[in-house]
């Protein structure tokens, strides 16, 4: 028993469990807080990206323009200054005469942020069912709800899903970033962590395996979709 | 407003030096790390390949800024004297690993795009498999990685905001020191620092799409 306890001693030193147990509400809140934000801002961000798709694949060059200004801005700077900007920087918005909370601000900043990139995959998809297709459907009577209940969304679904997917993905690792501005999350929970007990393996191991874990969830639904849409897109 | 930019203005500059000055160094380092690891991923060496395949699922796996708290904080606490480095050079390591699976994972695409009849054909002269490596497939596959090393170079651009956090005076920490002395102005400012990011972001963007349209796309996903 006595040679056992200098082995145990290493373990505890490089990697405290015990406290990591203590500390496991936080990285459970953190967790649940992780995926709360990603999914509000995933929703937004499938919203901006299917309305600014839209516009870039639109006959009026206006909106063409304003699509291609808004995702070019979003991919050449970086999401922290995105989250700065709309968090600090944004005065009190006049429809809701007061300014954003941390959690509401992170929440549009990311969801921008992902829209422009979400923007991108949706219209490939669109473009990238060919104009026999529409055609073809037309010429066997499909009227314009057929057509695309039965022709054309099938396919631009399955080619677009598992690319979203991989974006999800990055949302979720990008929305640790929020926590610049005090918003609690996963990375938050690692800083408390740090900060209460200045343990700083302890806090972000747990952390990089948290996030390791969400991604090995997307990455089972991605092959997953990718088995179910018959590997359209693999 | 004119003398809040023209004050703060030599301070963001400043960061944008530094801010170019890491991101150049990073582009060569990951760039040479994620060579390898692509190249070993492409040839399938046995073990080496699936070690590699683990670091990129990792590193793909976690947010950057966990990388950036690791390298910063954990591996100068294992005491190791060569680990005990200060914040720039953690701030480069961690961006190096970063952008190296990205490259990595674009090297990769691009050998297994070269046609499988062009090795055979080399193989069957007679070349050795380095040789047909050095002389048949790189020259093909370096032609398609041209293109996206564009868009990696945006990502560790973008990337370098991030290690703000563990103190290096780039870009966004200039713009959160002159946010500190002019904080009516966070519009302004923070504005301006967007503005730095964009003008040095787009036109790589830019001539990314030209080169796409010039040496043909490759099919990675970033």
């Amino acid at each position: 028993m006595a040679e056992c306890i200098p082995s145990m001693d290493w373990i505890l030193d490089f990697y405290n469990y015990r406290v990591v147990a203590q500390f496991l509400p936080e990285f459970g809140r953190g967790v649940l807080s992780t995926m709360e934000i990603s999914l509000v801002a995933l929703v937004l961000s499938l919203i901006i990206g299917t309305l600014t798709a839209l516009m870039s694949v639109s006959a009026s060059a206006v909106l063409r323009n304003i699509a291609g200004g808004y995702i070019s801005v979003i991919r050449s700077t970086p999401l922290l200054v995105q989250i700065y900007l709309i968090y600090f920087a944004l005065p009190a918005l006049p429809l809701l005469d007061r300014r954003l909370t941390e959690l509401e601000g992170g929440i549009i900043a990311l969801g921008f942020n992902a829209g422009a990139f979400m923007s991108e995959i949706i219209r490939a998809g669109i473009e990238s069912i060919e104009r026999g297709q529409i055609e073809g459907a037309m010429s066997v009577g499909m009227n314009y709800i057929q057509r695309m209940r039965y022709v054309i969304l099938p396919q631009a679904v399955a080619r677009v899903v598992p690319p979203l997917l991989g974006q999800t993905a990055v949302l979720i690792k990008d929305s640790s970033l929020v926590s610049f501005i005090g918003v609690f999350e996963l990375f938050g929970a690692g800083l408390t962590v740090l900060s209460e007990r200045l343990m700083p393996n302890e806090a972000f191991l747990t952390v990089a395996a948290g996030y390791l874990g969400i991604y090995y969830l997307m990455f089972l639904l991605s092959s997953y979709a990718q088995r179910k849409l018959g590997g359209a897109y693999a | 407003m004119f003398d809040v930019i023209r004050s703060t203005m030599p301070f963001l500059v400043e960061g944008l030096w530094i801010t170019i000055q890491i991101s150049f160094i990073v582009i060569v380092i990951g760039s040479l790390i994620g060579f390898i690891v692509g190249m070993v991923r492409a040839e399938k060496v046995p073990i080496l390949s699936l070690v590699f395949g683990g670091y990129i699922h990792v590193l793909r796996g976690t947010p950057f800024l966990v990388h950036l708290y690791v390298v910063y904080f954990l591996l100068p606490e294992t005491k190791i004297a060569w680990l005990q480095f200060e914040a720039f050079a953690g701030a480069i390591i961690a961006l190096s690993l970063y952008t190296s699976t990205y490259v990595a994972e674009i090297v990769r695409a691009a050998i297994e795009a070269v046609p499988r009849g062009q090795t055979e054909a080399a193989r069957s002269v007679g070349m050795t498999k380095l040789q047909c490596l050095r002389h048949i497939v790189l020259p093909q596959a370096v032609k398609m990685m041209i293109p996206p090393m564009g868009g990696i170079y945006v990502i560790i651009i973008k990337g370098t905001s991030i290690v703000s956090v563990i103190g290096i005076t780039e870009l966004v920490r200039a713009g959160e020191h002159a946010a500190q002395r002019h904080p009516s102005f966070l519009l302004v400012i923070y504005g301006l620092v967007a503005l730095m990011y964009f003008l040095y972001c787009y036109p790589i963007l830019r001539l990314t799409r030209w080169a796409e349209s010039k040496l043909g796309k490759v099919d990675v996903s970033l």
